[in-house]
């Protein structure tokens, strides 16, 4: 299925968004980010899966967190990145 | 062996804590260095062990706790943080050289609040008036770790948080003992020792930043590797190079006793120190400095015998199988606002694992030994 990789300065800030979204009863993963979507090097990323995007957005509100940025991975592995 | 030299280090752990070690020397490897299962767990120690010393402290935010290799390394990043040289930095006259040092090394001038030993409202007082010449920057020990003696800290951080002055708080020997609550403190920084009160092993340490930090080490953060510098935000900018997860593991689980005991601990350490000190108070040629207030001594007691170098007597416990510590404790000046130095004490220091037993067999050693010397 087609995800979303919410990416994040840090490693603790990825780990603090993921409790915020499993908190909300989203389901995540931690995964380091691949190469491309970051400009800055190594870097950890949050995924979700395409369809819980706009709950996950509302979680991250809520709790006063949001990510670097976020891209739309294909399944084929081209990403995309996009606005919020 | 009786171990009461825990000002230095506890030796005896929660069971939980050995283990947790050991697990991590064979399951974990380094957070922010991949994104394998052994990386990943390494990472998710890490960040358990920061929530729970954030829970423990009221620490708003896990990023802002910081693992150090002790607590002498966290008062450095602190200091060189916020002071710079010729800054005038007001300290108490009971720091340890973990202070004192780094502050002379900086070049910056340091104003003694001295006071005597278990007045706290004395100190006050002596803080107000210091602070109307509107210092740099405070650093207080917590709890003198010759003395045992607690600084009323809350009220010294006020009167900073008044006047916009920088407060670091050197927690080394009140960090699972004493309730410090970061947001309430409106600390600059607060540095603390993992092998202490919170149980974990040697090598380990916690500095909680409510101040913007400067890196003491560069290296690796797993982060934003083409930047040429450190990463601007917490915990990376602090924490260059491979984590001691052995130890990180180890803490967590110190912190887990902590938070479920700390009440208990510090009921029980003021118990055994008031044995202690009434004990010693009745064996003739000593002197013992022991506050008459239950609030003022945490954990530690200091004790001299009138012309005898403080080593003979440590010396001669450890011959009894008793394990203190004697001398100038790395706080000469501690020994010089007591009026201690330079012969120094012989310091007595508890823990959670200490028993009444133990300090009464103390006490009659030490009277045995006494009355042997000055017989």
């Amino acid at each position: 299925m087609d995800s979303y990789y919410l990416t994040c300065r840090s490693l603790t800030y990825a780990q603090r968004l993921s409790r915020a979204l499993n908190s909300a009863g989203i389901r995540n993963s931690l995964v380091r980010t691949p190469n491309g979507m970051s400009n800055d090097g190594c870097g950890y990323s949050v995924k979700i899966k395409s369809n819980v995007l706009n709950d996950a957005l509302a979680a991250m509100r809520y709790s006063s967190m949001m990510p670097k940025k976020i891209f739309y991975s294909y399944e084929d592995g081209n990403y995309q990145e996009v606005s919020f | 062996m009786i171990y009461l030299d825990n000002a230095a280090t506890t030796l005896k752990k929660p069971k939980s804590v050995y283990t947790a070690c050991m697990y991590a020397m064979k399951h974990m490897s380094t957070p922010g260095r991949g994104g394998h299962y052994y990386a990943m767990r390494a990472a998710e120690a890490a960040y358990e062990c920061r929530e729970k010393a954030a829970k423990l402290f009221n620490v708003k935010d896990p990023e802002n706790v910081v693992f150090v290799f002790n607590a002498t390394h966290g008062l450095n990043i602190a200091i060189m943080s916020v002071v710079k040289p010729g800054m005038r930095v007001v300290v108490s006259g009971y720091e340890h050289n973990s202070v004192i040092r780094p502050l002379n090394a900086l070049g910056a001038n340091i104003d003694i609040a001295a006071s005597e030993l278990f007045e706290p409202e004395v100190a006050v007082s002596v803080f107000e008036r210091k602070l109307l010449e509107k210092p740099d920057a405070v650093i207080v020990n917590h709890v003198s770790n010759v003395f045992g003696y607690q600084m009323p800290v809350e009220r010294i951080s006020d009167l900073c948080a008044e006047q916009g002055i920088p407060f670091i708080l050197d927690a080394s020997q009140s960090a699972g003992t004493l309730n410090i609550n970061m947001e309430k403190l409106k600390a600059a920084f607060i540095a603390m020792p993992g092998h202490k009160g919170l149980y974990g092993p040697q090598g380990t340490g916690l500095l909680l930043c409510g101040a913007k930090p400067r890196p003491l080490l560069q290296g690796g953060s797993g982060s934003n590797s083409t930047l040429p510098l450190m990463p601007d935000y917490l915990p990376d900018m602090l924490e260059a190079g491979t984590h001691n997860m052995p130890g990180i593991a180890g803490l967590s689980a110190g912190i887990d006793f902590v938070l479920k005991n700390r009440e208990r601990i510090l009921a029980h350490e003021k118990h055994l120190i008031s044995v202690i000190s009434e004990e010693l108070r009745g064996i003739q040629g000593l002197k013992v400095f022991a506050s008459d207030h239950v609030y003022s001594q945490v954990g530690v007691i200091s004790f001299k015998v009138e012309g005898v170098p403080s080593e003979i007597i440590g010396e001669r416990l450890s011959d009894c199988g008793i394990a203190v510590r004697a001398g100038l404790h790395c706080s000469p000046m501690a020994h010089k606002t007591a009026k201690t130095y330079p012969d120094g004490t012989v310091r007595v220091s508890v823990s959670a694992f200490s028993t009444e037993r133990e300090v009464k067999i103390l006490s009659s050693t030490v009277k045995n030994i006494v009355k042997e010397i000055l017989c």
